[in-house]
């Protein structure tokens, strides 16, 4: 009996081992279809209408009607996808469109139909929808196609007489200037200080929050608390999302909560854009890995803006910019010599210490400068 | 001269005159306010008003959701006689409705889920839900007619904040700024806040405080109610004033040189919400110092300061007010009471009753209700007939009032028929509406216009809208 009973110690084991160490995932079981009846007027209360079976609405296409056999969500797929079925290439390339060019075709990007606006280009916007799905439905093909272009290509520094005379760029005369998305400035200022960490996927990363901007968050009371180590510096789009109490960048740069689907966002311009930028850790810290890299890479103010400029705005400072950005670089370097403790708080700021062996000083002033260029609107904008 | 395009050419002339150096006159231009700031923000009809104007600043207390005028404003005895009663098809066959499908003789009527009382010496029937706002009835104008086009919340409140259906219009406040300009550079001149508690809260889009095709400057700014109303107001670690005053004077002096390269009316826009940002820097923890407010203040409003509730929006919206800030919305937004209005009323009414009377109260008690125009309402109102113990949204008929500014208290304007449903006498469409707060503000709606795509755009639409006239006691 005693290998038996060995066997069965073990196996029992192995049960639990497996129920606490194994993870578990969501099953969708097929079960029987609900029975669907035609509600007259829609009124749910009523079960007098007829026994349906799943179908396309009929006003929408004779295609998909009931066959003997019932419909399952292949069929569906399939509906959506077919090609006798324009709505789908149309809307999705329409949405392409936008994010090169800030709005679709369509204006509307979440209403093709009726309630939606014609495309200013309905030729165009046809013409891609074919091009995609006669690609095999290729995104990188479409979105090729439109970066080509000579429409894409275009400066967005048009002349006052063009821009009134056509406010809404239906013409396509010249490109459209645009903000960046909130979470694009984000990663911009992360990219250029080289903080940023571009993992793919994974748990939500938590950047720096203002102390208690959760206190008022209820059912149940919780406690914001950072990363502290490289997820700090993740990309913009695996920010922990909060709904009711969205993180103050991406709520001040038009992120929406999530409540609700949103296929277009709003670009607003409003100081609390600026605060944001001016005093959030986040910026402030990348403002000074950036400006550590300068002062490790170049002695002198005038260099240390020519690669500064490279980067960030991939052009040479004017003659009258790098004039005023010494300026301030050299009153900096005064006031902070006067009082190097402030400078040494300065720098550090954020969880990413400054070197052992730099001049806090240098370091510092040079950071003002990196602020202001990270502030700036040419920084934070598509033209 | 308009003057953004004055302010553009000041600009490109003292480009071409400065060589680009940050002067002390450009730090004190920060520091202080000098005259380019202040007009800055001047409006286009500063100087030009139509008339004489009576308020100079507005505070818009939104009900969003929908309120019930039967449960509110509306005294309707012959819906209580017919409640649970069939509601008459004379009233209902042909008509849109929201939820309510079916067969239109299966309706029945829902009567008045509160009493109603007389109160002040004016003697309005008003419901007993909201004691508080019944103790300023003779203050208030109450305006029993209003209509509106659309039955869904978004398109409603878009329609009542922009007079358009459309989105991408102005809206009010930005309409207001855009005219008037603003009384403060310290603060935005156009400031929104949610609050929380009581209810569904309805979901509000930013799009409802947005400048459409006026100047993005002009766009409403969210302060957030619940903790600090804006964040990252404090310098960083290490810099002083004057230092960010240097910082940003080169961030602006920056992007003025790209101003002049680039064709792009946001860099003005930027330029001028940096300035902003930097005053809001000191002006927003003194407006945030409620310390100074005496205890009985705050248990008049039931407010607990940074709490997130209507109660300390109201206070604040009071504070705002008199730091200059032209249009104040507060947005509560709980009165969507498609089942169970009784108990959805009393909890709205624990909510906002006692604030919204303390906030009239103490306007008055300040000598600034004369000149602050309050407006409390939502974007549409709600059916006679039942939707379970709820009623459903409608359009025919709701109810809104307004205090201050010019605007006789103690009236009543407007009636609807015996049930509630439509508006029988002297109906009030959201464009006469607005007429009549332009007409308040020194504005004649018909000469106030936006020229863009050809067109002279105008907040009250291009059907013709007219001044409510009778509540007024201008006139």
């Amino acid at each position: 009996m005693a290998p038996a009973r060995k066997k069965i110690a073990e196996l029992i084991k192995q049960e639990e081992h497996l129920k606490t160490n194994t993870r578990s995932t969501l099953v969708t079981l097929s079960t029987v279809p609900r029975t669907i009846k035609l509600l007259p007027r829609g009124d749910w209360t009523d079960d007098s209408g007829e026994v349906l079976l799943p179908a396309a609405p009929e006003f929408l296409s004779s295609e998909g009607q009931p066959s003997k056999e019932r419909l399952t969500r292949l069929d569906l797929a399939e509906w959506i996808t077919a090609r006798e079925n324009p709505l789908t290439a149309r809307a999705f390339t329409n949405r392409v469109w936008a994010l090169f060019f800030g709005t679709g075709l369509s204006r509307d990007l979440q209403d093709l139909g009726n309630q939606g606006q014609w495309p200013t280009h309905p030729e165009l916007l046809d013409w891609l929808s074919v091009e995609f799905v006669e690609s095999g439905w290729d995104v990188k093909h479409l979105v090729k196609l439109i970066i080509t272009s000579k429409a894409y290509r275009q400066s967005s520094n048009a002349s006052p007489q063009l821009m009134e005379e056509d406010p809404y760029n239906n013409l396509y005369a010249r490109q459209n200037s645009r903000r960046l998305p909130a979470e694009f400035i984000r990663d911009n200022a992360l990219a250029v200080s080289g903080l940023l960490n571009p993992q793919l996927g994974g748990a939500s990363a938590r950047p720096y929050q203002p102390a208690g901007y959760y206190a008022q968050l209820n059912f149940p009371k919780r406690k914001y608390q950072q990363h502290n180590d490289e997820n700090q510096y993740r990309r913009g789009l695996y920010m922990h999302w909060q709904r009711s109490f969205l993180h103050p960048m991406l709520a001040a740069f038009d992120a929406p909560a999530r409540e609700e689907c949103t296929a277009a966002r709003e670009s607003s311009n409003t100081p609390l854009q600026a605060l944001n930028q001016l005093n959030d850790p986040t910026f402030v810290e990348a403002a000074r890995v950036f400006a550590t890299e300068l002062v490790a890479k170049e002695k002198a103010i005038k260099p240390r803006l020519q690669v500064a400029f490279k980067r960030l705005l991939n052009r040479p400072p004017s003659g009258e910019e790098e004039t005023l950005l010494t300026e301030l670089f050299n009153k900096q370097i005064k006031r902070y010599r006067s009082a190097p403790d402030d400078a040494k708080k300065l720098i550090a700021i954020g969880l990413a210490l400054p070197p052992e062996k730099v001049d806090p000083v240098d370091l510092a002033a040079t950071t003002t400068v990196t602020r202001a260029l990270l502030n700036l609107q040419e920084t934070i904008t598509r033209y | 001269m308009d003057p953004l395009l004055a302010n553009s050419l000041n600009r490109r002339a003292f480009l071409q005159n400065s060589s680009y150096s940050v002067g002390s006159a450009a730090l004190l231009s920060l520091l202080g306010q000098d005259e380019a700031t202040a007009s800055q923000w001047r409006g286009t009809l500063a100087e030009k008003l139509h008339y004489p104007p009576k308020a100079k600043r507005i505070i818009h207390l939104c009900m969003a959701g929908g309120p019930s005028h039967l449960e509110t404003l509306d005294y309707k005895p012959e819906l209580a006689k017919l409640s649970g009663k069939g509601m008459p098809t004379s009233f209902t066959e042909g008509q849109q409705l929201a939820q309510l499908q079916g067969n239109r003789s299966k309706l029945k009527c829902l009567g008045p889920q509160h009493e109603f009382k007389r109160y002040g010496k004016c003697g309005r029937m008003m419901s007993s839900a909201f004691p508080n706002i019944g103790s300023i009835a003779d203050e208030i104008a109450v305006i029993n007619s209003m209509h509106t086009e659309q039955i869904n919340h978004d398109p409603a409140h878009t329609f009542m904040n922009t007079g358009s259906i459309i989105p991408g219009r102005p809206s009010m406040g930005s309409w207001l700024l855009y005219g008037l300009g603003a009384e403060t550079d310290e603060l935005p001149g156009y400031v929104v806040m949610t609050s929380s508690g009581g209810g569904q809260d309805q979901p509000i889009a930013s799009r409802q405080w947005h400048s459409g095709f006026l100047p993005s400057k002009f766009q409403g700014v969210q302060f957030n109610s619940k903790g600090d109303p804006v964040h990252y107001v404090n310098n960083p670690a290490g810099v002083t004033r004057a230092d960010q005053g240097e910082l940003l004077e080169t961030i602006n002096q920056m992007n003025r040189m790209l101003g002049y390269r680039q064709n792009d009316p946001e860099i003005a826009t930027r330029i001028a919400q940096y300035e902003m940002a930097f005053k809001m820097q000191t002006s927003v923890p003194g407006l945030m110092d409620v310390t100074e407010e005496p205890k009985n203040v705050l248990e008049d409003y039931g407010a607990t300061p940074g709490d997130g509730s209507f109660a300390s929006n109201c206070l604040l919206a009071r504070r705002l007010a008199e730091r200059g800030v032209r249009f104040i919305q507060l947005y509560h937004r709980g009165w969507d009471h498609h089942g169970g209005v009784k108990k959805g009323i009393e909890t709205v009414s624990r909510h906002i009753d006692k604030a919204t009377a303390a906030l009239v109260k103490d306007l008055k008690a300040r000598g600034m209700l004369e000149d602050t125009l309050i407006i409390w309402g939502g974007e549409f109102g709600r059916t006679p007939m039942a939707q379970g113990s709820g009623r459903d949204h409608h359009i025919q008929a709701f109810s809104l009032w307004m205090a201050g500014a010019g605007i006789k208290g103690g009236t009543t304007y407007g009636s609807t028929d015996e049930l509630g449903y439509a508006v029988a006498q002297d109906g009030v469409s959201v464009h006469d509406l607005h007429a009549t707060i332009l007409q308040q503000l020194g504005i004649d709606h018909h000469r106030f216009t936006y020229k863009f795509q050809g067109l002279d755009f105008k907040l009250t639409g291009v059907e013709s809208a007219k001044v409510v006239k009778k509540i007024l006691s201008n006139s």
